[in-house]
């Protein structure tokens, strides 16, 4: 028995029902009323796939109560099947030292179909002022 | 190709997938290869929901409204309402680190010998200087099981409060979900 070209379409679609397309709608206010402050950013890039499917769309900084920084990161995914992935960020002191504490662990997140999302996290310490967020697809 | 030798191949990818074993080596806490279990709470929940928890403690003010900084916490009661044996200070431990390294609070000691120590001196001192906390952390755990046929959600919900000790009132709280769904154990997520 050869496997016909309705065969391989029947796979492709058994594939694509498995792997669970779907994509999200959303809506929000114009004009937006609050200003992020987006700051300058440099990326590398060792996956491209988990770049399309876990796009960086902007990142910015806040500073936050007792003066511990503050750094939110907007995320997308431009696929149309759900993208499971790790986070971490790591912080460092005025030395350019890393600083590791529970707030710099290893954490799941996971974006639906053409979803977007902020992930965030907070300086250790005041010292604090740079920081570099990981990003590590499931697979 | 030809089925008599696609179909074979097919079945038998399962088995060598499911026979690979894996020598020991080390890990890292919440890496990929999470081992991940429906019935329990895995080590990378405790982390997850410390450092989340954690993260929007320090983001509010509440620790700041002391009239002494840094401010006094005493870890308090954690219940714990799973159906599994739970030692707490694997979430409060952590949640204490990163307080007492944002120079925003200082912990209670739970030693005995410090907290001898440090009666001593209240009754060799002036009592009235012994320094009560400001704040009690408490919280919750708990397990809620959800079943459709063979699947299981299991949501392990975290759930902490700031009180403060001279009003009496919850100055923060926070509640942390995990949830897991599946047939069984897996490795990776």
């Amino acid at each position: 028995m050869k496997l016909s070209n309705y065969g391989f379409l029947a796979l492709g679609a058994l594939v694509l029902a498995a792997t669970g397309c779907s994509t999200m709608n959303t809506v929000e206010n114009v004009p937006v009323q609050g200003q992020r402050n987006i700051i300058a950013d440099r990326r590398v890039i060792t996956d491209p796939d988990l770049a399309r499917s876990v796009a960086i769309i902007a990142v910015n900084t806040t500073p936050g109560a007792g003066g511990l920084l503050r750094a939110q990161v907007e995320v997308a995914n431009h696929m149309q099947s759900v993208q499971r992935f790790l986070y971490k960020f790591e912080w460092f002191d005025a030395n350019g030292m890393q600083v590791n504490n529970i707030i710099s662990a290893n954490l799941t997140e996971q974006l639906e179909g053409g979803e977007s999302k902020f992930i965030s996290s907070i300086a250790p310490t005041p010292d604090c002022k740079d920081f570099r967020l990981k990003l590590l697809s499931a697979n | 190709m030809n089925a008599k030798l696609l179909f074979p191949l097919i079945a038998a990818l399962p088995l060598l997938a499911t026979s690979c074993a894996t020598d020991a080596h080390y890990v890292q806490t919440g890496d990929r290869e999470q081992i991940i279990n429906l019935k329990q709470i895995n080590i990378q929940d405790y982390a997850k929901a410390a450092s989340l928890a954690v993260q929007k403690l320090l983001a509010s003010p509440a620790l700041d409204r002391v009239t002494t900084p840094p401010a006094l916490v005493e870890l308090s009661r954690i219940i714990n309402n799973t159906s599994q044996q739970v030692d707490t200070d694997l979430l409060t431990k952590k949640i204490s680190i990163a307080m007492l390294q944002s120079g925003r609070a200082v912990t209670r000691t739970v030693d005995d010998k410090a907290i001898g120590y440090q009666q001593q001196q209240a009754y060799l001192n002036d009592p009235r200087n012994v320094r009560l906390p400001d704040f009690t952390l408490s919280g919750k755990i708990i397990e809620t099981v959800e079943r459709a046929g063979d699947t299981r959600r299991t949501t392990y919900t975290f759930q902490l409060s700031l009180n403060d000790t001279k009003q009496g009132v919850q100055v923060w709280e926070d509640e942390e979900e995990i949830g897991k769904q599946g047939t069984r154990a897996a490795v990776g997520f």
